[in-house]
């Protein structure tokens, strides 16, 4: 399959403007000047696209959203990247730069906004130092600023770094990060893309960078033969990122639906070292429940809806391979760990929740806890499901929920059967 | 059902409610049902932080055809519930929502966000100030589960007094992080000094200002914070909620007559009497709304000062009452009816009236009001604001402006309020010398020249077109002139400008529309319905009486000119709380109440006449002022002595046509009031905000009694005459002075700034003037030497000179002066 993200893999130095425009670069972004920015929104919701950043919204309705009577509007880039596990947007904009921000201008043209920012973790100030010079480069061959190509429609890119949080991935928290403000999600309604809750208070839509990379292709080729790749209702490819017990980590770019974890897992990632056999799979980093990796699960499509079909999600597809020695109680607890330490804090049941959580589970895997601390974390965590601000709280609870419900027997050989203390045991770190 | 009413179904009653309505205002206040919140405060936007609120929530299915709602074999409605618990605190009412606020997923919701609290609240409620009035405790109560699931030993330990400035200290162990109070500062204040630090569990409130928690309004945190988290360095271990009675009362300090509530108990620290343990606000959503300046509620120790004055003093020698009372009468019948009174605004409208009657039955005529800044209050009891006025109606079309004044340093509250009126997209214009303040909440900032604010406004037309077009034009305007920078005839010249322009865009007459002034002290508005004017003042001056009786005006203190006038008066009698040197150079100094320690009524700024009762036991023999006044009537063969203030109103009434109907009865009859705050709250904190003292009377305006105001000719003041080398000297109001009824509150005094005078930095160029450089003023017969502020904050040519920072008088009004560095 020739590649529509990772097209590094197919020409070499796409990176460079020359080689990027020499490749069909920005005759997405000609093809949408030449369009109404109707046409445009027309064209994406033919695609089926649907967001990369991890909900799996429909990008073209997402843009529909946008009020058009409204004089100022933002496109955002979320380049925070910071789901466990997911390192795509980064390859895509070191290696692939121009496409991403081709499609944040084919965005931004369709909504017609008066600027682009791409918010940057800040761990990314060497991609972002680079961008800069790419907006540059491009601007001089007039494809960003004034009078885009000629079309009378001007729009500035600007770069912004974050300062080290996952929660400034959630769009409304990145959005106060992106103001200045305390990087906290904000109270929906009113969402992003209305009035009173984007940027600034203006219309703004917040796409996830591979997302927006997947709009020349479109634009270019048209939405309904973008369809043609994957299933109904996960068109188009994913750049899947797997880690863990692999022989080859890495990105892969598989259109959907054509693809088994087993094939993923055992093909192109080169199957687990050392010969041992695979326990489990989180197909979504720690945010998505774990799954046992069962023959059911192994022939699972990669789309968005098989992955539901297993009670668990594709989410950004950031999948991390857990061998047969892993302790599942030990892998909750680290999860644990992330969500306790990048809770934002605003609402109580993911502030409190995900302290507790922690403090019960480094308990067990000391070998002090009882049995009864195993349906304590159990009932703690489906608490916090589903009444907290944002999904990190969702989010938070599922290391605990999905590593229970498939791997009891792992946290109940820490504690001792009577909840009486249990003997010490290797907690595996 | 009219326009703008939707139905929503609460635990399936249906009720009628505005559409827009907060879904928690709407149940408590329609429904009765007490949704419970932490995070949410009906005066702030809502944030779904605390997640206590979390109801079901769903829509009545329509018919798409028919717009029916549809409904299941039973003929119940058929309802799309969400699949999730919602915030009621972030949801507005519209048409068809559904709400359950009592189904099992509810009890649970809330019994689980209480768990989660307090895993990480400490268990001291035993030592917390909080202790008997806290939401955290009573929803516990009322929603939480029996026990904790938590291990004690994991929870946080953190810091326990953290102070967040020399007013208030924060607990950090007890904080939920509901962010109330970032959000009172935020929002309501506009002073953004407090924030959220770090993340996740170790979220916590910090102060970003130097000096920390630098604002007027810090104390209302302490109200808000639905835990004992915040307290203040005056009340903090003080006493337990459930030993205090709370007396209702008027903050003393200004003119906005905050309704305050005074927490007392008997103490052992005053002698086993009744004492004042804090200062809390009384919920009157005309006047203060929920919130009082700090300086009302840490400015309550002078009442308790060891320095007052505690025992009549004849001839310079301790007395008693009935000494004094008969040497005073031998002096007032030995005046041949030249007696003069003048009295200040720390007077109860009874006791001006009983002054009154003193001085008249004995043949005096001159009735004179202290200070001598401000005047015009006769034209603010003409055109004033009507009948019915609420600041916070303010809003989108409504005008508001304000000239001459400080508001935050003089009347801080209606700062407060009027930031609101501009927020909520009042035009509002803030028209001064200098910058001040409340130009931050301002749509317009025109400047005039130092003391010249009446030419300007008389000139408006010509100087400021767009602004006179836009505050004409307004739906609503409100004028607050004050008299900053002004002499008295420049304060008349303005007043009369402000009532003239009202009356041309016929802006009075009406609610929300009118003068205000910010008047000094609680009672400038009684003293003009008493009958006493500074005009009158300045004709004291120019002609000494025989006798003066010199009431709560502490002139001395105040005017570095008066001693010259003061000294030929042949007998002044002195009533007041301290032993000022107006007091030393008495024949008779009478030791009298301050508000604290008796009854009686205020008029405020907006004419609203408010009682204030008996909540400390007294100092020393102090009385009542009118108390003392009508027993020297008494021994005078001039009436009975009257037995209590409210008795003294009764006459008042009857011979005053202002206060007609003003009887105490009246005055103190309250109504249910939004936000509903009442006594068995739950959620809001605070057992002191309920109003059980009364919302007081408003004057009516001579307008809205039927008189057409007449608009007068504007005598503007003689220009200053400004030397080469010479200032004009701008005095200025800090709300934390020296001044004998804030100075005993020491805990203040961290914040109460080093005398400073502020000089236009080309000025301080000029004379190589250097900031914090220590500098001479002079001024004729006066100098002082202070430390210069060069910060922006004066026009060019002029010195802005701030009273009552220093111990000896500064200038009182506009005049000239130099300057030198020492
Ligand atoms: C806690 C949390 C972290 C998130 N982090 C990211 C992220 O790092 N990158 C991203 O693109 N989306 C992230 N999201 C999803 C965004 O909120 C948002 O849905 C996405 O940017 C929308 O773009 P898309 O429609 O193109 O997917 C996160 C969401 C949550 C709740
Ligand atoms: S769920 Fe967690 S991350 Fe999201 S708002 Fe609440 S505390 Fe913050
Ligand atoms: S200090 Fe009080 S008001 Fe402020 S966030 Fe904490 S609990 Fe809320
Ligand atoms: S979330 Fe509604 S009251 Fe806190």
């Amino acid at each position: 399959m020739t590649h529509i993200i990772l097209r590094e893999k197919d020409v070499p130095n796409i990176r460079e403007l020359d080689v990027y425009l020499a490749n069909e670069g920005f005759d997405g972004l000609k093809k949408a000047v030449s369009m109404k920015p109707s046409e445009v929104i027309d064209e994406m919701k033919r695609s089926n696209l649907r967001g990369r950043g991890g909900a799996g919204f429909p990008t073209g309705i997402k843009w529909s959203f946008i009020p058009q009577s409204e004089p100022v509007k933002y496109v955002v880039v979320n380049a925070d990247e910071s789901e466990t596990g997911t390192f795509k947007d980064r390859q895509i904009m070191e290696n692939n730069p121009y496409q991403m921000i081709e499609g944040a201008l084919i965005c931004a043209y369709a909504i017609q906004a008066t600027a682009v920012y791409i918010y940057l973790r800040g761990e990314f100030w060497d991609i972002a130092h680079d961008l800069d010079e790419r907006i540059e480069a491009a601007r001089a061959q007039n494809l960003v600023g004034d009078d885009i190509l000629g079309s009378g429609y001007s729009c500035e890119v600007y770069t912004h770094l974050g300062a080290g949080a996952y929660i400034c991935g959630e769009e409304s928290a990145l959005l106060n990060s992106l103001e200045g403000l305390l990087g906290q999600p904000r109270v929906r309604p009113p969402f992003p893309a209305q009035k009173g809750g984007g940027l600034y208070k203006e219309p703004t839509v917040v796409n996830n960078v591979e997302t927006l990379a997947n709009a020349p292709y479109i634009l270019r080729v048209g939405g309904e033969k973008f369809a043609e790749l994957g299933t109904q209702q996960s068109t188009g490819t994913k750049v899947i990122c797997v880690s863990g017990h692999v022989n080859k980590p890495g990105n892969y770019e598989l259109e959907m639906g054509k693809h088994t974890f087993r094939d993923l897992i055992f093909e192109m990632a080169g199957g687990i070292p050392d010969g041992k056999g695979i326990k489990a799979i989180l197909p979504s980093g720690g945010s998505g429940p774990i799954v046992p990796a069962t023959d059911e699960v192994l022939d699972t499509k990669l789309t968005y809806e098989d992955c539901q079909s297993i009670d668990t999600i594709l989410g950004s597809a950031s999948v991390m391979i857990l061998d047969e020695t892993v302790d599942i109680t030990w892998a909750a607890s680290k999860m644990t760990k992330f969500f306790k330490h990048e809770s934002c804090g605003k609402c109580t049941p993911c502030r409190e929740g995900t302290f507790w959580l922690d403090k019960v589970i480094d308990r067990i895997l000391r070998g002090e806890g009882k049995r009864s601390d195993v349906e304590l974390i159990n009932n703690v965590a489906a608490n916090m499901q589903g009444t907290t601000l944002c999904a990190l709280g969702d989010f938070a609870a599922n290391p605990i929920l999905a590593t229970i419900r498939h791997f009891p027997e792992d946290f109940y050989a820490h504690v001792d059967g009577d909840d009486e203390k249990a003997p010490v045991k290797a907690a595996g770190d | 059902m009219s326009d703008n009413m939707v139905k929503i179904i609460i635990d399936d009653v249906e009720y009628e409610v505005p559409a827009g309505m907060n879904v928690v205002d709407a149940a408590k206040w329609h429904a009765s049902n007490d949704i419970p919140v932490f995070c949410y405060h009906p005066k702030m936007e809502p944030v779904g932080m605390c997640r206590m609120c979390l109801v079901e929530m769903g829509t009545l299915q329509r018919n798409p055809e028919t717009g029916a709602v549809m409904t299941d074999e039973d003929g119940n409605p058929l309802v799309r519930w969400f699949p999730k618990l919602q915030t009621a605190c972030t949801q507005v009412a519209t048409d068809g929502m559904v709400f359950r606020t009592n189904t099992q997923a509810v009890v649970d919701a809330r019994e689980n966000v209480l768990e989660f609290l307090l895993t990480s609240h400490p268990l001291d409620c035993p030592i917390c100030d909080k202790g008997g009035e806290c939401p955290l405790q009573n929803l516990t109560m009322a929603h939480g589960p029996g026990e904790s699931r938590m291990n004690f030993s994991d929870k946080m330990k953190l810091d326990k007094h953290v102070p967040l400035g020399d007013l208030i200290f924060l607990d950090e162990e007890r904080c939920i992080q509901c962010g109330r109070c970032v959000r009172f500062q935020d929002e309501l204040v506009g002073d953004d000094v407090l924030a959220f630090h770090e993340r996740g569990r170790t979220l916590q409130i910090i102060t970003n200002s130097d000096p920390g928690f630098d604002t007027y309004f810090s104390g209302n945190t302490t109200d808000i914070c639905p835990v004992g988290a915040l307290t203040t360095a005056d009340f903090r271990f003080g006493a337990r909620p459930w030993e205090l009675t709370e007396v209702p009362s008027i903050d003393p300090h200004d003119a906005a007559g905050s309704n305050i509530s005074l927490s007392v108990r008997l103490d052992r620290d005053f002698g086993g009497r009744a004492m004042i343990k804090r200062v809390m606000p009384r919920q009157n959503e005309y006047v203060n709304e929920l919130w009082i300046s700090d300086k009302a509620r840490f400015g309550h120790h002078f009442t308790r000062s060891e320095d007052r004055l505690q025992k009549p003093v004849v001839d310079g020698k301790d007395s008693d009452w009935a000494t004094a009372i008969s040497t005073i009468a031998g002096l007032l019948e030995g005046a041949d009816g030249d007696i003069a009174a003048i009295a200040g605004s720390g007077m109860s409208n009874e006791d001006l009236f009983a002054l009154r009657s003193l001085v008249t039955a004995n043949g005096g005529k001159r009735l004179g009001a202290w200070p001598t800044t401000h005047t015009g209050a006769d034209l603010v009891a003409a055109v004033g604001v009507g009948v019915g006025t609420n600041l916070s109606d303010l809003g989108a079309g409504d005008a508001v402006l304000i000239v001459a004044s400080d508001l935050e340093e003089e009347v801080p509250i209606w700062r407060l309020r009027l930031k609101g009126a501009h927020d909520r997209g009042a035009y509002v214009v803030v028209a001064n010398a200098r910058k001040t303040r409340m130009d931050d909440f301002a749509s317009a900032t025109p400047r005039y020249q130092a003391g010249k604010a009446a030419h300007w406004l008389d000139g408006i037309d010509k100087a400021d077109p767009e602004v006179a077009k836009a505050l004409k034009a307004a739906q609503n305007l409100v004028i607050v002139a004050g008299a900053e920078g002004l002499t008295l005839d420049g304060s008349r010249a303005l007043m009369q400008s402000a009532a003239n322009f009202l009356i041309d865009s016929g802006h009075y007459g009406k609610a929300n529309n009118g003068l205000m002034s910010p008047l000094p002290g609680p009672n400038g508005m009684g003293l003009h319905y008493v009958g006493f004017t500074p005009e009158v003042t300045a004709d004291i001056a120019q002609n000494p009486p025989k006798v003066l009786i010199v009431a709560q005006a502490e002139i001395l203190s105040d005017d570095p000119y008066a001693r010259a006038w003061l000294d030929k008066v042949e007998t002044i009698i002195s009533l007041n709380l301290f032993p000022d040197a107006v007091a030393d150079m008495a024949a008779i100094a009478l030791p009298i109440q301050s508000f604290a320690e008796r009854d009686g009524t205020f008029t405020n700024g907006e004419r609203r006449v408010q009682r204030f009762y008996t909540a400390q036991g007294p100092m020393g023999d102090a009385l009542p002022a009118w108390q003392a006044l009508s027993r020297i009537s008494e021994h005078m063969g001039q009436g009975k002595a009257k037995a209590s203030a409210a008795a003294v109103m009764v006459m008042m009434s009857n011979e005053l046509p202002a206060f007609e109907g003003m009887r105490y009865r009246e005055l103190s009859r309250t109504e249910r009031q939004f936000p509903d705050i009442s006594g068995d709250d739950m959620y809001y904190g605070g057992t002191a905000y309920q109003n059980k003292g009364g919302l007081g009377k408003v004057i009516p305006t001579t307008a809205e009694q039927g008189e057409t105001p007449a608009r007068a000719d504007v005598s503007l003041p003689p220009v200053l005459e400004v030397g080469k080398g010479q200032f004009v000297v701008l005095p200025a109001t800090r709300l934390y002075n020296l001044e004998s009824t804030f100075r005993p509150s020491t805990l203040v005094h961290p914040r109460i700034m080093s005398p400073f005078v502020e000089v236009n930095a080309a000025d301080a160029a000029r004379l190589d003037i250097n900031n914090g450089d220590v500098v001479e003023v002079k001024l004729p017969d006066v100098s002082v030497r202070v430390r210069a502020s060069v910060n922006g904050g004066a026009p060019e040519g002029a010195l802005v000179l701030p009273r009552h920072l220093t111990d000896d008088p500064t200038p009182m009004t506009v005049a000239v002066g130099e300057i030198a560095k020492v």
